[in-house]
């Protein structure tokens, strides 16, 4: 399974204010607090981890069916500014960002072989969605594929796994 | 505590972070969040922090877990105001 998860800084910081009293407690454990508290750069660290769950986040939320404002559940382990896990219960994901554009973009999958399966999808395909999960028909196979979508600001990405 | 006061108030505490506001005009107690008021996900952050700003109350991690939607949020600040008195 994969899932994946934009974030445009240039938006961040109009929508959200990192730096508000209680924020950053609410969202990240204290091992990621102490990431972000010794960033070089703050504000890219904030986000970085955020992707990091939010990608993750659509996997669990896919495999368990289980919905909830769970930030703090989803623990990242920060390998380097690109690559790295996240662990919720007795599940690990892998995680790898790109960190471009003045934006935060990244890929969650449940097998790290994965990775080189990830094919992007056009924005232009027609979506379906089956409880709120979006999937597409392969055009060849005719086989449902899943999907998993973002987007933010400037920037929409789509990918699904191929066979 | 009357309710729809209280779905009054807990408008005016999300408003700045809906991006439908179609879904906000119509909204009642089975309106969630994330799926139709479209509130960004790192926002949901803030509406907490407004919660407990405006009640005094502090929503701890298992009903912040829960804070999805209008219900679950009308049931949280209840059970902390009680708790509190």
């Amino acid at each position: 399974m994969i899932g994946n998860d934009i974030v445009d800084l240039a938006l961040a910081r109009k929508e959200s204010n990192w730096k508000r009293k209680g924020f950053l407690d609410k969202i990240f454990t204290l091992k990621e607090q102490f990431l972000i508290a010794n960033a070089i750069n703050p504000e890219i660290m904030v986000w970085n981890l955020w992707t990091r769950k939010e990608a993750a986040y659509k996997i669990y939320n896919r495999e368990t069916g289980i919905r909830g404002y769970i930030p703090l559940q989803l623990e990242c382990f920060y390998e380097n500014a690109t690559l790295g896990t996240v662990s919720i219960k007795e599940k690990i994901y892998f995680t790898k960002g790109i960190i471009e554009n003045n934006s935060i973009y990244t890929i969650a999958v449940t097998n790290k072989n994965n990775f080189d399966k990830i094919e992007s999808i056009d924005s232009a395909v027609t979506l379906l969605k089956n409880n709120g999960i979006p999937f597409v028909i392969d055009s060849v196979s005719k086989k449902k594929k899943a999907v998993s979508i973002t987007h933010h600001g400037r920037f929409w990405k789509g990918i699904t796994l191929l066979d | 505590m009357n309710k729809e006061q209280t779905i009054e108030e807990l408008k005016n505490i999300v408003q700045p972070y809906i991006q439908n506001q179609e879904a906000f005009d119509i909204l009642t107690e089975d309106t969630d969040f994330i799926n139709d008021l479209k509130i960004n996900s790192a926002n949901l952050v803030d509406v907490i922090l407004d919660i407990e700003e405006k009640y005094d109350i502090v929503i701890d991690n298992e009903a912040m877990e829960r804070m999805v939607n209008v219900k679950a949020a009308l049931e949280i600040i209840a059970t902390k105001l009680s708790e509190k008195n």
